[in-house]
């Protein structure tokens, strides 16, 4: 009692600083984090008719999530209807069933607090229901009758149109959509899925008809992977399944659609330019970059951490934003695409006069990193954030089973999670450079800038740099497009 | 002793039968989900070190390996008073800068160029404050603060303070904070300001909690301000970004000025250009030692660890911190009652628009909770808003309604925009007659059950994430109680119709409102609803010949002109007829401007 009297006194006293503590955190022991990567078997079964089904239970909150993946997007629309896949899966959501009215519809998800969403991406629609599990009977059968018998109510899409044309007319208003549309026709092609546009002769060629051919191709049980996270039971769940979508169901099984295509416009590199009022400019630096299942994946990932993808730790990040002051975001990305080469860009966004000097920068950065090994220290720090981050990847189930999905559809190598730690481990220094050397290729490089060029062009008062040191001072001044044609404004 | 948490209140027994819509809301009025979300319970170890340092404990293992940590600082713009307009918000960045251990490898010399460049920028601050200002007040400057304007003297200050950052970098290791957390996987790094508080945060390995105590709780003893001049150009960057560069950031900033008539919410988080040109080291201190103190600070750990082991290393590092001398002054300032209708009619480069926002109450008001209810009421495709402007009148393309309730007064905002020819004055004045539907009868019960289900499920939802339910406490703390978490659930059940008619007609006079119209700005908009309709080749030459009618002057030339396209109209062919009408028309309207 006296001891623990005392220790308490002792405790009350002491100071504030405390002696024992490590002088850095490098200094800290930490205990093992045991980490298994989890696979796709543990959680993949199939229904009777062969229909995918990923399942992870959780049963800390009375939810239940059901998403299904039907294969085909963007990437199927028609060239005279760019716009037809979002249409078609708002207007599952929104146009009723053949049985329920539009309306009834939305008041029966929402009565019975059921969330139920259908979008379509660049090559894959998704649906989702989230809902409680007491009710998810009403809901699972209200869900699977919107995905399978959609009304495609008239009155519903002629408000989906007015609702998208004007989000169109807003299209001029930012900056950063315009520099988002311009930079994905350079690198694909204006006719490309990646960078088509919806326009108003498009709406207009979008129909009812149109919309059930192309519910009728995509959404069946021959193209459709399922993932269901939450309150439930595993058997249980596979009935309900294999009731809505199995053999059971008579849900005809189609063919499944086609992989995207890839672009067929070549790339034109130099400096390119949209006008637009406003004090900051809006910067994109780039290039076609490489496919996901390259060789030289790996190297790429750690070569664009360090460059810029990295945040403070990366090169551009330090010296665009910490050195010089000159952005509050800079930075780059690699996105590789699965069925052709993505891209790799770095961005940032400076005011008028610095544009140039932050352009000259990352021209630098990209050099640099062509031509010299990178640090010890950066390798090691870049390499050990992607390993001591990786479980995060898994972190919640509905992320772990919607990485499942996408490696089914896109028929990821087995082992390449299990193996992932170990590959971003294994990158070299001179694998950084070589692939750096390979992908950044100077004369690959594309600026663009979105601003006002009177005061990007001459750059800073001090003279460290203007855009004529760039492709020689050319320029390529591409015309604003009308933001309900796309086509070129005077 | 501590337990782990729980979410799970019993499940709704909502709606089961296949009974028709009428029946089915009968069965749910019985108030199944009122129960349901009234059980729901976050469990919170909630314990406070001798300092005064509180810290919220939630562990839980649906998401394992993982730790969702953070602390916040119970400051933020509300804080502030002219002068040093959004110092909250630039101490946020500061405190990534490191401190005598983090970030530098000398710290004696490191503080001693700190030192120089406070030299130089406070004699650059006296000559613009001075100098400056009195030129810019005599007009004979456009900007005090822009470079270009630079006396020979300030020139030369500048020069040497560039030079002397330049040559800190000697002795900095850049951004190490960052890179420590990076290397030992850290993720999610960042923090934000708000008008009533500021919030630090990161994800860390569920073994690596001791790392994210000992950076932390260094940050908290020993920040620095290093690069705190250089970090001002980075702000202002941020601000372009945020707020100049965007469609209606600048008139969303001067109408949030406008609607704060005495409240410290009247300025912007970020602050104004001005201030943040002038803050000084002094200032900065000052404030660093009344509110980043232990005894104004929280610490909030969601996540896979144990709460005995956490609890005693939370003990071992934050109790290095020394607690304030006095606790921070009460913000005194009330806003005062608007006594008349405010208006702000703005163009600019954006969808026509409109925003009516009304005075109403505080976080935690016993009134919020009609109000959050009332604005679900609204909101969602099966609100009003939607139905009634979407859908039914066909004028709006959006529209939605919020509640906000800060820590000191709060604000209730409706906002629209138009479709096709509607205008922001259809959008408002079809507003007004949804709101004196709600002011003169009482919901039906089935449309407010309708909306508790859906908030009653939506609780259980935003507890799902780790992160999320971090951030959420944190928020709810740094506005008075982060207990409003289970509370709150439980009074928004208890909202009844006659609460709702009762609020709207409390708070939504028209004496209590302040009105945004948003209109495109003349010539910016390249959106031509009629040359859309052309083809491109079409375009071009109604354009060029719009632009030919437009730079008339000669109203006799332009009644000739007209005239000879009247004449050729029943020549034209019928491809070019819409592009011939629409030139037609609109050369016809300018020789009605020019008086014709």
């Amino acid at each position: 009692m006296l001891t623990t009297t005392l220790l308490a006194a002792i405790f009350t006293l002491a100071p504030a600083v405390s002696p024992d503590l490590p002088a850095r955190p490098e200094e800290i022991e930490f205990g093992v984090l045991r980490f298994e990567t989890p696979e796709a078997s543990q959680f993949r079964h199939e229904l009777s008719n062969g229909v995918p089904v990923y399942l992870a239970p959780s049963r800390e909150f009375p939810l239940v999530n059901i998403a299904l993946s039907f294969k085909g997007g963007d990437d199927l629309d028609p060239a005279d209807a760019v716009g037809l896949a979002r249409a078609t899966a708002a207007m599952i959501r929104r146009g009723g069933t053949t049985t329920v009215s539009a309306a009834d519809l939305d008041e029966r998800f929402d009565y019975l607090a059921a969330i139920a969403n259908v979008g379509a991406g660049k090559w894959a629609t998704s649906a989702n229901l989230n809902a409680l599990s007491s009710n998810l009977d009403e809901a699972t059968a209200l869900f699977f009758d919107m995905l399978r018998h959609p009304a495609f109510d008239q009155s519903k899409l002629d408000i989906w149109k007015a609702e998208t044309l004007e989000r169109m007319r807003q299209r001029n208003d930012d900056a950063g959509p315009i520099l988002d549309r311009e930079w994905a026709a350079l690198l694909y092609g204006r006719d490309h899925f990646e960078a088509r546009q919806i326009t108003r002769q498009s709406l207009d060629a979008i129909t009812r008809a149109r919309m059930e051919a192309f519910h009728a191709r995509i959404c069946h049980p021959g193209n459709v992977i399922v993932a269901v996270t939450g309150d439930f039971e595993v058997s249980d769940m596979l009935e309900r399944l294999e009731r809505l979508l199995g053999k059971g169901s008579g849900w005809a099984k189609g063919e499944p659609v086609p992989d995207p295509p890839p672009p067929q416009a070549t790339f034109a590199p130099g400096t390119y330019h949209v006008e637009k009022e406003i004090p900051q400019g809006k910067v994109f630096i780039g290039m076609r970059g490489i496919a996901r299942d390259d060789p030289d994946y790996f190297a790429a990932l750690v070569m664009n951490d360090i460059l810029g993808g990295g945040g403070f730790t990366s090169r551009i990040t330090r010296r665009v934003r910490s050195d010089e002051g000159l952005a509050y975001s800079a930075g780059s990305r690699l996105a590789p695409e699965v069925w052709y080469p993505g891209e790799w860009r770095a961005g940032f966004q400076s005011k008028n006069e610095t544009v140039a000097l932050a352009t000259k920068i990352v021209m630098e950065e990209i050099e640099r990193i062509r031509t010299e090994p990178v640090s010890d220290e950066e390798i090691e720090t870049s390499i050990s954030q992607f390993v001591e981050t990786f479980p995060r990847s898994f972190e919640s189930k509905p992320a772990m089973l919607s990485i499942f999905v996408n490696d089914e559809w896109t028929r990821r190598p087995p082992g390449f999670w299990k193996n992932w730690r170990e590959n971003v481990a294994k990158v070299t220094k001179e694998d950084v450079r070589r692939v750096a050397e390979r992908m950044l290729q100077p004369d690959q490089i594309a600026i663009f800038v979105v601003g006002r060029w009177d005061e990007i062009y001459p750059g800073d008062r001090a003279g460290r740099a203007s855009m004529s040191d760039f492709f020689d001072g050319n320029v390529e001044h591409l015309p604003l497009r009308d933001p309900l044609t796309q086509q070129p404004v005077n | 002793m501590h337990r782990n948490a729980s979410f799970r209140g019993e499940p709704a027994p909502l709606l089961r039968s296949t009974a028709s819509l009428v029946s089915r809301l009968a069965l749910a009025l019985v108030g199944a989900l009122a129960s349901a979300a009234a059980a729901q319970q976050v469990e919170v170890e909630e314990f406070t070190l001798d300092n005064g340092m509180k810290f919220l404990l939630v562990p839980r293992s649906d998401q394992p390996n993982v730790i969702a940590a953070g602390w916040l600082a119970k400051v933020g713009s509300v804080n502030e008073r002219p002068g040093i307009t959004g110092i909250s918000h630039f101490f946020e960045h500061m405190m990534f800068k490191g401190t005598n251990t983090i970030g530098t490898r000398a710290p004696e010399e490191d503080e001693a160029f700190r030192m120089r460049q406070k030299e130089i920028r406070d004699r650059i601050n006296a000559l613009v404050w001075g100098e400056q200002y009195a030129r810019y007040f005599r007009g004979e400057i456009d900007d005090p603060w822009n470079a270009a304007n630079d006396t020979p003297e300030l020139s030369r200050l500048r020069a040497e303070l560039k030079q002397l950052m330049d040559d800190h970098r000697e002795v900095i290791v850049k951004d190490e904070f960052d890179a420590v957390y990076a290397r030992m996987g850290g993720s999610g790094m960042n923090a934000f300001t708000s008008h009533d508080l500021t919030f630090y945060f990161v994800n860390v390995p569920s073994n690596k909690f001791e790392l994210w105590a000992w950076m932390e709780s260094d940050r908290l003893d020993d920040s620095v301000f290093r690069e705190f001049y250089a970090e001002r150009d980075v702000v202002h960057e941020e601000r372009r970004l945020r707020t100049e560069s965007t469609p209606t950031g600048m008139f969303q900033e001067q109408f949030d000025s406008l609607f704060w008539v005495s409240s410290p919410y009247s300025w912007p988080v970020i602050g104004w250009t001005s201030d943040l040109n002038s803050y000084t080291k002094e200032e900065a201190w000052r404030y660093w030692d009344v509110y980043y103190r232990p005894n104004n600070l929280v610490g909030v750990i969601v996540g896979d660890f144990d709460p005995i082991e956490a609890k005693a290393t939370i003990e071992r590092y934050f109790s290095r911190l020394r607690r304030g001398e006095s606790d921070p002054p009460p913000v005194v300032t009330l806003e005062v009652k608007q006594i008349a209708e405010q208006r702000m009619n703005a163009e600019c480069d954006c969808q026509p628009q409109v925003e009516v926002r009304y005075h109403t109450v505080p976080f935690n008001h016993a009134d919020s909770f009609a109000l959050e209810v009332l604005a679900e009421i609204l909101n969602g495709r099966t609100g009003r808003l939607y139905k009634g402007l979407v859908e039914g009148r066909e004028i709006a393309s959006s529209a939605r309604a919020g509640q906000e309730g800060r820590k000191y007064a709060g604000a209730f905002s409706f906002d629209a925009e138009v479709r096709g020819d509607a205008t922001p004055a259809m959008l408002e004045e079809a507003w007004y007659e949804i709101l004196a539907e709600l002011q003169e009868n009482l919901v039906p019960a089935e449309e407010l059950q309708k909306v508790k289900n859906r908030v009653a499920a939506d609780n259980f939802r935003r507890l799902q994430s780790n992160f999320f339910l971090l951030v959420q406490l944190g928020y709810f703390e740094g506005l008075g109680d982060w207990r409003y978490i289970n509370e709150a659930p439980r009074r928004l059940q208890a909202v009844t119709a006659e609460d709702l008619r009762r609020v709207a007609q409390k708070y939504f006079a028209p004496t209590n409102r302040s009105v945004a119209t948003y209109l495109r700005k003349a010539g910016a908009a390249p959106v031509d609803e009629e040359l859309a309709a052309l083809d491109a080749r079409a375009q071009g030459m109604v354009r060029q010949m719009l632009a030919q009618i437009a730079a008339i002057e000669d109203e006799a030339m332009l009644a000739e002109m007209v005239m000879r396209l009247e004449a050729e109209s029943s020549r034209v062919p019928p491809d070019f007829k819409p592009a011939f009408d629409i030139v037609l028309r609109r050369a016809k309207a300018r020789l009605a401007e020019l008086g014709g």
